[in-house]
């Protein structure tokens, strides 16, 4: 096979996802409105933090990149309520697929996000599109049930799960779990990932689905086998299949919702950042509408 | 203080394999505010200038106990010129002897931290130079 | 007022967190009589007669560049009356990296010196009588492969492998932990440790193919109790290894040797080491069901320095170095490095390196404190000391424990991040003055790196010389002995249950290097993966 085309205006790319990550909500606002790009394929992969999402992305990109010739990685970690500060960790889980020409990662702080996602996440997501990706990994904060908001920006959401995250699974009981595409019980090797698989399906199997819906596959991976081309194949399963299934109307719709909803709670931290510190002195009804005027102004 | 909004590469080159300092300022610059992105043992100049790069970071932290500093700080710095990405700078901690700290401004780094300076001392030296 | 009393005064911990009495009277002890040096549990040493023997050894780490600049150096330390030779390899030997490979570009012959192969052993190794000398390696992931070419080198110059003696560090375990030269995944790796343990049983009795160490954990930030918990632990980890294969306990467990750092605070360590002495005796004897009593002897050596040397007024060093030394000798160790005063900035210069052996030579021959057996014995305060360490170190061990044992600690990083908090804690105390350390955050001067002395500089040209002598090697070598060489260690890396050793050995004889070795391996075993910071 030839080799891929390498990016060859990275540097660009970096520094647009910076200045993109860094918006305002006024920038932002002045930068949708020029004409969209087309978006490219978005996976998301979310799972509770230690599920092993990193390594399975590198080895899920070293694969799909045989077929593609620029792929994305964006790594969501979480932001310390206390200091504002991150690690971002999950980078160096993806080294050994790092050096693909093809490939790009980015590691991203939560910032003041708490749906898994990021501040300006729609953002990034478009800088990409106009960098002619031809698919984006989301990788989430995976902070449970929370991280159910990732399917209105992907195309198909793959749903991480170890044998020991079973605290995890109760507590995502009504979001996330009973949503995702498709499901991987990573380090099957380890105790457990019998159980695990068995739950998994049996709350797939709860799922009423009528013919013609898409039936969530359960894999299991571990680091010693080949499952990864099994996860491809279900991606790429999934993907035939919206496209006869999806409507994209629909689709449309709700990640337009998710973006207007995200920037108005930025607005609104926004405005708390900028508000005199008398404000929330004022009885709840006043600091209310003194936010919903402010958020009235056109930015 | 704060590095609030500051992203920051910190790395390992060579093989020198003592990595606690590298972990606590990792840590520090974490409760400083700073995002942090800590590379882990063994990363190659280029490595490091590439993820530099791509993760559009405001320094790189390059920590050297193997007393190869000269060499490191020079690859790395020719890496990211290559890279187009000059205007990220470069700070060194670990090992380094105080007669060779000089050397080292001059080539280039950002600056020279060693264990005995306080963290405070190191994280202001380093709000200073990236404002 | 005649009814004032004075305050009492503030309350004082050791590192370790054991709070210091004003004053120890006998009924704070549980057992006032620590027994019999040489006797069940060896709290007050393993042998009988202590020092007055047998001096420890006194053994200097050095090694730096080629190998020729090594052995120059060697000579010059045994004419100085040094006993035993200590090699410092470089970073690549002990990644197993050869010289030419482009990630070891910036380290050939820096931290140590570089052995690639045969070839470079013996200009190491030229003009010194091996079967009269003991020569200990700090080498970890290659030691097998470093031990297979010392065995080589003998073999070459008519030495029985039977009257060799020395040390290789071989712990993998802290690799992974503290000093990071780790290569292979931690399974490989402990069957790597266990070949070469059985090979040195049966080739080479006296040569201790094992020195389980502590001290890189300690001068990564971590207690003395710490130091010796998470030690023990891992020696813990290759005995049950050896078990499993089905040798007996007493066939190897007097070949088991470990490996500390002295810190400042003498009394602490003293007892430490104390502490040490007994609870290994007693794991060994009723975990492990030992009967020689030679297999329950815990036989350490030292250094002297490390972290708690200061690159601020570098001859303050020297006084710390003394006194670690003489925590070292009354703990009773059976050797000791005592590290130059400027070690903590750069490689020691030959002037710095012989006051270092001059501070242990002067204790031995001027101090007295050598001359009786464990003179701190029946001390109040050290045996109430010892009590407390051991109850600590024994927390420690059952923390891992607790956790699922120390490979499954590792592995997840646990250990890792514990040592990390420490090195924060510690780092927080001194920057906050809690803790002090003259001519840091006391006493310091403006003028503060003033008197360096000598400044040693390395041959800019040693790379270029160490890869040409790397290139000839490879040219003269018969290659179709190196072939089949290096052919029957990657078939037989598949095999559990074949020792490598023989097959390393065979390897060295046909100059197979370091890295190919390392390369054989590695495509079947895999490298280990760093686990991510956690915090």
């Amino acid at each position: 096979m030839e080799s891929p085309p390498r990016l060859s205006n990275r540097r660009a790319l970096s520094r647009a996802l910076t200045r993109a990550s860094r918006a305002s909500v006024a920038d932002c606002l002045a930068a949708v409105a020029s004409s969209p790009h087309d978006p490219a394929t978005r996976i998301g992969i979310t799972g509770p933090p230690g599920a092993g999402k990193s390594t399975l992305i590198a080895r899920l990109a070293a694969t799909r990149l045989e077929a593609r010739a620029r792929m994305a990685v964006l790594a969501i970690d979480p932001t310390s309520p206390i200091s504002r500060g991150s690690i971002l960790g999950d980078r160096i889980r993806m080294d050994t697929v790092a050096e693909h020409p093809g490939l790009y990662i980015r590691s991203i702080p939560s910032r003041n996000a708490h749906d898994g996602l990021a501040d300006n996440i729609c953002e990034m997501l478009m800088v990409l599109d106009k960098h002619g990706f031809d698919e984006v990994i989301l990788e989430t904060v995976g902070v449970g049930q929370a991280d159910y908001e990732i399917r209105n920006l992907v195309d198909t959401v793959v749903l991480v799960l170890v044998p020991e995250s079973g605290d995890a699974v109760q507590a995502m009981k009504a979001g996330i779990l009973e949503t995702a595409d498709i499901y991987v019980v990573n380090k099957c090797d380890c105790a457990g990932a019998e159980q695990m698989l068995h739950d998994i399906r049996s709350v797939v199997d709860y799922r009423h689905v009528e013919p013609g819906e898409w039936r969530p596959p359960v894999l299991s991976a571990s680091i010693t086998d080949d499952s990864i081309a099994e996860l491809d194949e279900a991606i790429n399963a999934h993907s035939l299949w919206r496209d006869d299934h999806n409507d994209a109307d629909l689709h449309r719709r709700a990640r337009l919702r998710y973006h207007v909803e995200s920037l108005m709670s930025r607005r609104v931290a926004e405005l708390f950042d900028e508000a005199r510190s008398d404000l929330l002195q004022r009885p709840i009804r006043e600091v209310y509408a003194e936010l919903a005027r402010k958020l009235g102004e056109v930015l | 203080m704060s590095l609030k909004g500051k992203r920051i590469l910190i790395a390992k080159p060579g093989l020198d394999g003592h990595d606690v300092g590298a972990k606590i300022i990792t840590l520090a610059l974490r409760d400083a505010g700073a995002d942090v992105i800590y590379t882990g043992l063994r990363k190659s100049p280029d490595y490091i200038a590439r993820v530099a790069a791509d993760e559009d970071v405001d320094a790189v932290g390059l920590s050297i106990l193997s007393g190869s500093h000269h060499t490191l700080l020079a690859q790395t710095l020719d890496e990211l010129a290559k890279l187009g990405a000059a205007n990220i700078g470069v700070f060194i901690g670990g090992t380094i002897a105080p007669q060779d700290t000089q050397a080292l401004l001059e080539m280039g780094a950002l600056g020279v931290f060693t264990s005995e300076m306080s963290l405070n001392d190191t994280l202001s030296a380093l709000e200073a130079a990236l404002s | 007022m005649t009814t004032e009393t004075k305050p009492e005064p503030a309350p004082a911990f050791t590192p370790s967190g054991i709070e210091v009495p004003v004053l120890v009277t006998p009924e704070m002890l549980g057992n006032p009589d620590p027994g019999l040096p040489g006797q069940m549990p060896y709290t007050r040493g393993i042998f009988a007669n202590g020092f007055r023997g047998r001096r420890w050894t006194m053994r200097q780490y050095s090694g730096f560049g080629s190998a020729e600049e090594s052995n120059e150096r060697y000579r010059f330390l045994l004419d100085q009356g040094q006993t035993g030779l200590s090699v410092a390899l470089d970073l690549p030997t002990q990644c197993g990296y050869d010289p030419v490979d482009i990630v070891a570009s910036a380290e050939v012959g820096k931290v140590g010196v570089s052995l690639s192969n045969l070839a470079e052993m013996e200009v190491l190794l030229d003009g010194i009588d091996l079967g009269a000398i003991s020569t200990s390696f700090t080498i970890n992931s290659t030691a097998a492969i470093i031990f297979a070419m010392y065995l080589a080198a003998a073999d070459n110059a008519g030495v029985p492998r039977a009257s060799l003696s020395g040390t290789i560090q071989n712990d993998i375990l802290k690799e992974y932990v503290a000093r990071g030269t780790w290569i292979f995944p931690v399974k490989p790796s402990m069957r790597l440790i266990a070949d070469s343990i059985v090979y040195a049983n049966q080739e080479s009795p006296r040569f201790n193919p094992i020195s389980i160490a502590g001290a890189h954990v300690r001068d990564a930030g971590c207690t003395a109790a710490e130091e010796i918990g998470y030690t023990l632990a891992n020696g813990l980890a290759y005995v049950n290894e050896l078990l499993a294969r089905g040798v007996d306990i007493d066939s190897f467990a007097r070949r088991l040797s470990f490996f500390f750092y002295v810190h400042m605070d003498l009394f602490e360590e003293v007892a430490k080491f104390r502490a040490a002495r007994r609870i290994w005796a007693r794991l060994l004897q009723e975990r492990y069901d030992a009967k020689d009593p030679r297999s329950l002897l815990f036989r350490f050596g030292v250094v002297c320095g490390g972290s708690s040397l200061t690159a601020a007024q570098p001859l303050n060093n020297v006084v710390r170095v003394g006194t670690e030394t003489m925590a070292a000798v009354l703990g009773g160790a059976q050797s000791i490095f005592t590290s130059a005063y400027d070690e903590a900035f750069q490689i020691p210069t030959e002037q710095s390196a012989e006051l270092a052996l001059r501070t242990q030579q002067i204790i031995s021959h001027e101090s007295g404190i050598a001359d009786t057996v464990d003179p701190l014995g029946g001390s109040y305060y050290v045996e109430y000391l010892t009590d407390r360490m051991e109850d600590k170190i024994l927390r420690v061990m059952q923390e891992i424990d607790d956790y699922g044992g120390v490979v499954k600690a590792i592995e997840e990083g646990y250990i890792q991040m514990r040592i990390v908090e420490r090195a924060r804690e510690r780092k927080r105390q001194v920057d906050a003055g809690q803790r002090i350390v003259v001519g840091v955050n006391r006493y310091q001067r403006d003028e503060e790196h003033a008197g360096f002395g000598e400044v040693f500089r390395q041959d800019p040209d040693n790379r270029r010389r160490i890869i040409a002598k790397y290139e000839a090697i490879r040219d003269r070598r018969d290659n179709v002995r190196t072939e089949k060489a290096l052919k029957a260690l990657a078939s037989a890396a598949i095999h559990d249950d074949v020792n490598l050793m023989p097959l390393l050995v065979e390897c060295c004889h046909a100059y197979a290097t370091v890295g190919e070795m390392v390369g054989e391996l590695k495509r079947h075993w895999g490298e280990f993966q760093e686990p991510p910071l956690r915090a």
